[in-house]
C-alpha cells in the first residue's frame, strides 16, 4: 500500500514538472501550428546554463530560473522574429524541419562549449527527502513540482485574465476571427513563442537537478514532450496537464511494479491505445461544431 | 462615405474582382447581390483589409485605406462580420464580445461604456454571457458576432450573408438588429444570397457579376428591374430577360455601370 501511495505521489510530482515543460510546446503549436522540435534543446540549453550558474556562483539551481526565464523569453522572441517568422503560413512539416535544424545547432554549440558528458546540478538538499506518513518525497522533486505549479498558475492567469492572453487564445482558436477584431497575427505569434520558450527557463532549471543531462539528451526530452502533447490533444493546455500526469504516473507505477526499463514504453502504449479511440487526443474539441 | 474605384483583387494567380466601382452614402444600407463567384464576399474582404487589392482605390471619408492593415481599418470605424467562423468557440460569449473592443482595451471606462451599450442592444450577450460561443445556435452566434463588432462603435458595418443558415425567427431578429443599427446612424454594406430579404432590408442595391458591378440603384429599383427579377427572384410578371434597363438619369432608377478592366 505504501508502495502504491509512494508511486502515485512521485508520479504526480514528476507529472507536474512534465506539465510545465509540455505547456510551452502545446501553446506554441496552438497559436502558430509550429511543432517546435527545438523545445527539448531549449530545455537542455537552460539546464546547461543553470548548471554553470550553480557551479560558478553556488546559486540554487531551481532559483536560477529567476535568471533563465527572462533570458529565454527574450531568446524566444528574437528566435521567432529572426527565424520562425520566415515560415509563417507554411505547413507544419516545414516547422519540424526548421526547428529540428535549430535543435541540432544548439546541440552542436553545447557539444563544443560544454563538452559531451553528463552533468547534474547537485544542491545541498539533493539527497534529502521529506517524510510524510511513511512516504518519502525527495526535496528536489517537491521543489521542482512547486516551481512548476507556480509557473503554470502564472501562465493560466496571463492567458485568462490579461488582454495579451485573450489575444493569444483568440488567435489559437480562430486566426481570421482574431484579425477581424484587430489582433495582429505577427506580434501575437512572437509573444506566444516567447512565452512558450520562457517556460523552458524554469523547466530547464528544474531538469538540471532532477535528471542528469548531456547535449544530446534533447532527443529524449522532445519525444516525451511530443508524446504528452499528442496524448492530450495538440494545442490544448488542459490536455498537456493531463497527458503529463499520465506520463508521470505510468513511469513511476511501471518502475515500482514492473521494471524501470519498461517505464517509458508503457506510456507510449497508453498513447497508442488512446489514439485508436480518440485520434484528436484526450482534449479534442467537443463543441456543437469543431469551429464556430 | 465609402468609395471603391477600379478595384482589382484575387487569391493566388487569378483576379476575382476585375475593376469594381462602388459607393456607399452615409446612413444607407447597401446590399450586394449576384450569382456565386461574382466576387461579393471578396469586395468585403478587400474593404476590411483581409485581402490586399492589386490595383484600384478604396477610400473612407476621403482617406485612402487600400494599403492599410486590418487593425488600422478597424480604427477608422469599419468592422466586418464574416459569413461564419468568426467567434472564438471556447471563449465565453462575454469574452468574445469583449474581444471586439481589443483596440480600445487601454481605455477601461470606454470599454465598460461600450459593453453596457452592447448588452442593452443585444440582450443575448447578457443572457448567455458565460456560455461558450461554440455552444450557441446559428442565430445566436450571428447576434453575438454583430454584437462583438459594435464594441468599436463602427461607422460602417460589413455583413457577409447575415441570413446564412438561420431559421425564419432568428432571421427576423438579425434583420431587426441591422435596421436598428442603421437607424442609430450606422452605415451598412451587406452581401446576401437571399436577394428578396437583402434588397427588402436595404436602401440601395448593387448587382455584381463576374467580378464587376453590373447595376446600381435604389433597392426598390433593383428589385423591380425585370432582368434581376427573372434572374434572382424566380421570374417577374411579364418581363422578357433583355439587357438591363439602361434608363437615363431618372433619379433613383437603376443605371448601368460602366466598368473598366
Amino acid at each position: 500500500m505504501t508502495h502504491l501511495v509512494q508511486a502515485i505521489a512521485l508520479g504526480l510530482l514528476i507529472g507536474g514538472v512534465y506539465a510545465l515543460m509540455a505547456s510551452g510546446l502545446t501553446l506554441i503549436f496552438g497559436v502558430m501550428r509550429i511543432i517546435n522540435i527545438a523545445q527539448g534543446a531549449f530545455l537542455i540549453l537552460v539546464a546547461m546554463l543553470t548548471w554553470w550558474l550553480w557551479h560558478e556562483t553556488g546559486i540554487d539551481p531551481i532559483l536560477a530560473s529567476v535568471v533563465t526565464t527572462p533570458l529565454m523569453f527574450g531568446f524566444g522572441w528574437v528566435a521567432y522574429r529572426l527565424l520562425l517568422s520566415r515560415i509563417r503560413g507554411s505547413s507544419a512539416s516545414m516547422s519540424v524541419l526548421l526547428t529540428f535544424g535549430f535543435a541540432l545547432v544548439i546541440e552542436g554549440i553545447l557539444n563544443i562549449t560544454a563538452g559531451n558528458k553528463f552533468k547534474s546540478a547537485t544542491p545541498s538538499y539533493f539527497e534529502e527527502s521529506f517524510r510524510v506518513g511513511g512516504v518519502s518525497l525527495p526535496k528536489a522533486q517537491v521543489f521542482g513540482f512547486l516551481a512548476a505549479m507556480a509557473v503554470l498558475a502564472v501562465l493560466y492567469f496571463v492567458l485568462t485574465r490579461t488582454w495579451t492572453g485573450r489575444a493569444i487564445r483568440a488567435a489559437t482558436q480562430n486566426p481570421s476571427g482574431a484579425a477581424l477584431v484587430g489582433v495582429g497575427a505577427a506580434s501575437t505569434a512572437a509573444l506566444a513563442f516567447a512565452i512558450g520558450t520562457a517556460t523552458t527557463g524554469v523547466g530547464g532549471s528544474i531538469l538540471s537537478v532532477l535528471y542528469p543531462f548531456f547535449p544530446a539528451s534533447h532527443y529524449d526530452w522532445i519525444s516525451r514532450l511530443l508524446g504528452i502533447v499528442v496524448l492530450g490533444g495538440m494545442g490544448s493546455l488542459p490536455g498537456a496537464l493531463i497527458g503529463a500526469g499520465i506520463l508521470g504516473l505510468a513511469e513511476t507505477l511501471t518502475a515500482t511494479y514492473g521494471s524501470l526499463n519498461w517505464s517509458t514504453l508503457v506510456f507510449y502504449i497508453v498513447i497508442m491505445v488512446v489514439l485508436l479511440f480518440r485520434p484528436q487526443g484526450l482534449f479534442g474539441a467537443k463543441l456543437r461544431e469543431d469551429t464556430v | 462615405m465609402l468609395s471603391l474605384k477600379g478595384v482589382v483583387a484575387g487569391y493566388g494567380g487569378g483576379s476575382v474582382l476585375q475593376g469594381v466601382d462602388l459607393e456607399c452614402a452615409p446612413q444607407t444600407i447597401t446590399c450586394i447581390v449576384g450569382p456565386n463567384g461574382a466576387g461579393k464576399s471578396t469586395v468585403l474582404r478587400v474593404i476590411s483589409g483581409l485581402l490586399k487589392p492589386s490595383s484600384g482605390e478604396i477610400s473612407m471619408n476621403g482617406e485612402a485605406i487600400a494599403d492599410r492593415s486590418p487593425d488600422e481599418i478597424l480604427r477608422r470605424g469599419i468592422t466586418q462580420v464574416p459569413q461564419s467562423h468568426a467567434l472564438f468557440p471556447t471563449m465565453s460569449v462575454r469574452e468574445n464580445v469583449l474581444m471586439g473592443g481589443y483596440l480600445i482595451r487601454k481605455d477601461r471606462a470606454l470599454l465598460r461604456e461600450r459593453l453596457d451599450m452592447v448588452l442593452e442592444r443585444v440582450p443575448i450577450v447578457a443572457t448567455r454571457a458565460n456560455d461558450n460561443a461554440g455552444n450557441l445556435s446559428g442565430g445566436q452566434r450571428r447576434m453575438v458576432e454583430i454584437a462583438r463588432c459594435l464594441m468599436l462603435d463602427p461607422k460602417l458595418i460589413l455583413l457577409d450573408e447575415p441570413s446564412l443558415g438561420l431559421d425564419p425567427r432568428s432571421l427576423a431578429g438579425v434583420a431587426g438588429l441591422i435596421n436598428e443599427l442603421n437607424q442609430a446612424g450606422t452605415t451598412v454594406l451587406l452581401v446576401e444570397q437571399n436577394v428578396r430579404l437583402g434588397l427588402g432590408l436595404a436602401t440601395h442595391g448593387v448587382v455584381m457579376e463576374g467580378g464587376k458591378v453590373r447595376l446600381t440603384g435604389t433597392a426598390t429599383a433593383i428589385k423591380d428591374d425585370p432582368e434581376i427579377a427573372s434572374l434572382y427572384l424566380g421570374g417577374a410578371s411579364g418581363s422578357s430577360p433583355g439587357g438591363p434597363s439602361s434608363g437615363g438619369p431618372s433619379s433613383g432608377g437603376p443605371k448601368t455601370e460602366t466598368t473598366s478592366v
